[in-house]
């Protein structure tokens, strides 16, 4: 995974501790190609601006299911990598500093008295980790809905003593066993990483072949990793700390391996969750939107692959355009003086927009 | 421009495409499993681990497999044998658990 934004740092101490609290105009909440436009064009409006996702880095859909693949749809690029795609919206909003809070699911929403909002109140989203985002209007741009990584069947209670579905931090698995289970490019990578660190890397995979870019499969077989196919964890076994994962093969014989930690990269499910008890309007979770991208409670908006109105067409390029129509019309209800329109960005040499004003 | 699953999952149905599904939309009839159309969001990554390749995107199905398209739709939006409301859309296979019921194009295979 690649590091989160410049920008997270400064406004995201390390060691930040639960129940901060953000003060914004504006709330984004996911950071998919929908919401970085959406936190670009915030800024622009001259709206100070935070994006909240439950991932630990901005991308959604397109870091979290397909970094690798070249896109040839998005209006401007004749083709693109996934990856690139989404730097290049994280440059593009990082001229406005907006403030990012990662690895955090917006949870509720209310108003400053804790309850249901109305017309003119400011607003507070409030994360699984407790913190609480103050805001005058909110833009939903929750795509498919949260990623969670798919748990390890049978590991629930080692979570924390052995088992993760994320490398936080490479050095923690020094002079470590570690077993890494899953097929995809995120398992291989961190065996590539975890090589040269951990004592021993062993990769446990369901099937013969890997879905993860053949090169590094090639470099990870060269490597000092046991690669172990067609086989899958039966079982977890320790005591305060995970000492053993025990593993099944096709076969039926199961091997035991010793290991401090296992790291099970099975993918992510999505799930629109929480957002289903924020009283706005939703049909097969899916927000009902206006045009001018309004949900049903007053000051939230919404854009990208989680809205739903009659002639929908989920694409990044219609993301990208319900993201303007959002917000230029978030800024109109947060001021009712400013105008909709925003005025064009090459107006404006350094291309600053509203905030230098 | 959902993925489909053909009749070759019929008494197969290992569930590996299960495990790779990102939205937890491929639903478990009885002998067959069905993608719900509404909710598969065209990722493709069920595709490449079926042991019998029964699935494919609806605009690349075999001759064969045809009526599926329909049929895998069908699952979802009409109230199955013995049922009085369709599954609709509920957003989950394993909130739904094995159904345990196939249409009746399945049944008559
Ligand atoms: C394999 C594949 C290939 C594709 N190819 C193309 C293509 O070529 N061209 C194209 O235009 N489109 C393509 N798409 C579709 C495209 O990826 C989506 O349209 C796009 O990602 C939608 O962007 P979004 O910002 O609306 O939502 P998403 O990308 O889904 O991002 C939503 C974000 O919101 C976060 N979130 C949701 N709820 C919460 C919450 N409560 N709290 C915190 N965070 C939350 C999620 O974690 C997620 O990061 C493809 C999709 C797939 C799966
Ligand atoms: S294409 Fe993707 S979303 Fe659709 S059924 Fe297959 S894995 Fe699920
Ligand atoms: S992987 Fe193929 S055979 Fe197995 S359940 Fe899925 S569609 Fe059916």
């Amino acid at each position: 995974m690649t590091a989160p934004p410049e920008s997270s740092a400064a406004s995201l101490p390390a060691g930040a501790t639960a129940g901060r609290d953000v003060e914004v105009d504006l709330l984004v909440v996911g950071a998919g190609p929908a919401g970085l436009y959406a936190t670009y064009y915030a800024g622009f409006r001259g709206l100070r601006t935070a994006v909240v996702d439950s991932l630990p880095e901005p991308g959604g859909q397109v870091m979290a299911l397909y970094p690798e693949k070249a896109i040839y749809d998005v209006a401007g690029f004749p083709g693109i990598k996934g990856r690139d795609l989404v730097a290049n919206l994280v440059a593009q909003a990082a001229r406005f500093d907006p403030v990012y809070v990662l690895g955090e699911r917006a949870e509720t929403l209310t108003n400053e008295a804790g309850t249901t909002p109305r017309a003119g109140d400011r607003l507070v989203v409030t994360t699984d980790k407790g913190t609480r985002v103050h805001c005058g209007a909110v833009v939903i741009t929750g795509g498919i809905g949260t990623f969670t990584p798919r748990p390890l069947p049978g590991g629930h209670a080692w979570e924390g003593r052995g088992l993760t579905y994320v490398v936080k931090e490479l050095a923690a698995h020094t002079g470590q066993d570690v077993v890494i289970v899953g097929g995809g490019d995120s398992a291989v990578d961190w065996a590539l990483a975890l090589a040269d660190i951990a004592t021993s890397v062993t990769v446990v995979h369901r099937r013969k072949a890997f879905r993860a870019h053949a090169a590094s499969v090639a470099d990870m077989e060269a490597g000092p990793t046991t690669v172990v196919t067609d086989a899958q964890v039966s079982h977890l076994e320790g005591d305060d700390r995970l000492h053993t994962v025990h593993v099944q093969h096709k076969d039926g014989t199961v091997t035991a391996h010793p290991a401090q930690s296992v790291i099970a990269a099975l993918g992510f499910t999505a799930d629109i969750g929480p957002l289903e008890r924020w009283g706005i309007d939703i049909a097969d979770r899916k927000i009902l939107v206006d045009t001018a991208m309004r949900t049903t409670v007053p000051g939230v908006y919404s854009a990208g692959d989680i809205t739903e109105y009659p002639g929908k067409v989920r694409l990044i390029a219609v993301g990208f355009g319900e993201a303007a129509t959002a917000v230029n019309n978030a800024a109109t209800y947060l001021d009712p003086d400013q105008p909709l329109f925003p005025g064009h960005s090459s107006d404006d040499p350094a291309g600053i927009g509203a905030a230098a004003a | 421009m959902p993925y489909v699953i053909g009749s070759e999952c019929i008494d197969t149905t290992d569930m590996s495409c299960v495990d790779e599904c990102p939205v937890d939309c491929i639903y478990e009839g009885d002998r067959k499993l069905y993608i719900n159309p509404k909710e598969c969001i065209d990722c493709g990554a069920c595709e490449p681990v079926c042991p019998v390749e029964a699935i494919s995107q609806d605009r690349r199905v075999t001759e064969e497999n045809e009526p599926h398209i329909a049929d895998n739709r069908r699952f979802f939006i009409e109230p199955l044998p013995g049922r009085d409301a369709p599954l609709g859309s509920p957003g989950g296979a394993s909130k739904v658990g094995k159904v345990g019921v196939d249409t009746e194009l399945v049944t008559d295979a």
